[in-house]
């Protein structure tokens, strides 16, 4: 969440620089490109929403400028992973306990949840152009936690990313800006414990009215997006993913609409699954949500209402 | 009439009967087959428009409806910020 603040302004600002200088570009004052992992993020936040089933309720309350508590309680039907085509659900209930600290420099957060699972996240901005990230999952059950520790170099016109991991994983990925639409990024991987590795490259051509990304990798996975923005409130999402080794091929379509007390995200695939996702305002730091997701293929239906307070 | 009848009797004492036999005439055969046939493919036709009408309709319900709802609030809130922009004579509060 942090990363996306400090990021959006670099992102929107160049094509309006760029403009005014009209037919003559400077490709040695490219504008920064968004992280590797990141180029399908618009695409992401309107055809991926935080759908949920249940309910859930969760509420933050800040002890200063910089720290602050989180609880959240969950309840409702899991789905359990089992082989038959039907889905199996079981009615659990959680709760979350989490710590954040929020700094402009430094931002941790911590999250432990009542069986026992632990998860911490650290940014930390090392220098200027260098941050460092790490993310750790602790689990009771044996060869389930992870840890990882990435170096994110920024440059002037491109990023380059280190990525160390449990399990003898090794990852560093690079993107650069080509024109000041354009910028191609590439990354390569290593798991040692699963004796894998594997290239991808990925493309982003974004103006201020529509970005399109283009994603292949040597797992077998092409990944093409496209966001359109219609108007100020409404914009539009549109993917499309293919998996060569599976085989499997899902399309999906979505809309994104960001309403003065309500935001709303709305999507539909080639699976047969519809879903919604309603974020109301009801009073400052009160939100309402609502999510609905439907998978006529499967007759799963999932409803979920939650309600959060604070932040 | 009479004629008719007693003819008719004969014909059942030799054979099955009229009725037998224009039963197992093939232009009834076909007839009924017809019948049966357009009857399934009715109900086959009722069935999967009655489907595609539930899943077209729950896909409206999921996608459409909040958004007319939210889309109509938001005009609601900008015409009463208009308004009262208007009888105020103040500009209306941006971040609402």
């Amino acid at each position: 969440m942090g990363s996306y603040a400090e990021i959006l302004p670099q992102t929107t600002t160049p094509p309006k620089e760029i403009e005014k200088k009209e037919e003559k570009i400077d490709y040695m004052d490219l504008p920064c490109p968004i992280p590797y992992e990141e180029i399908h993020r618009e695409a992401l936040m309107s055809l991926k929403p935080d759908l949920f089933e249940g309910l859930r309720f969760d509420f933050i309350k800040g002890i200063n400028q910089r720290f602050s508590l989180s609880h959240s309680v969950f309840m409702g039907p899991m789905e359990v992973p089992s082989q038959s085509a039907e889905t199996i659900k079981i009615p659990t209930s959680h709760y979350e306990f989490g710590a954040n600290f929020l700094d402009p420099k430094l931002m941790l957060v911590g999250r432990v949840m009542m069986d026992g699972r632990m998860n911490a996240r650290l940014k930390c901005d090392l220098t200027e152009n260098l941050a460092l990230k790490a993310n750790a999952q602790l689990t009771q059950e044996p060869h389930m936690s992870h840890g990882m520790v990435n170096f994110d170099y920024k440059g002037k016109d491109s990023r380059s990313q280190l990525q160390l991991g449990n399990g003898a994983l090794v990852g560093a990925s690079y993107i650069q800006s080509v024109t000041p639409h354009l910028s191609l990024g590439s990354e390569v991987f290593w798991a040692g414990q699963h004796r894998k590795s594997g290239i991808g490259f990925a493309a982003r051509y974004n103006t201020d009215k529509m970005v399109a990304t283009g994603q292949v990798a040597s797992t077998g996975m092409v990944a093409l997006s496209y966001v359109q923005k219609v108007s100020e409130k409404v914009s539009l999402a549109s993917d499309f993913m293919y998996n060569y080794m599976s085989r499997d091929v899902t399309a999906s379509f979505g809309y994104d609409c960001i309403f003065r007390q309500c935001r709303l995200r709305g999507k539909i695939d080639s699976n047969g699954c519809v879903a919604s996702f309603l974020e109301e305002r009801l009073n400052m730091g009160l939100n309402f949500i609502l999510s609905a997701e439907i998978d006529h293929q499967k007759k799963d239906y999932k409803f979920g209402f939650g309600l959060s307070v604070g932040e | 009439m009479a004629s008719q009848s007693r003819k008719a009797a004969i014909t059942s004492g030799n054979d099955d009967g009229i009725l037998a036999r224009v039963s197992q005439s093939t232009v009834v055969y076909h007839g009924k087959k017809a019948a049966s046939n357009t009857a399934y493919v009715t109900k086959r036709l009722v069935k999967s428009t009655g489907k595609a009408a539930w899943i077209l309709g729950t896909t409206f319900l999921i996608l459409a409806v909040p958004f007319f709802i939210a889309y109509d609030r938001d005009q609601q809130i900008t015409e009463l910020e208009l308004q009262n922009a208007s009888l105020l004579g103040t500009p209306a509060p941006a971040g609402k």
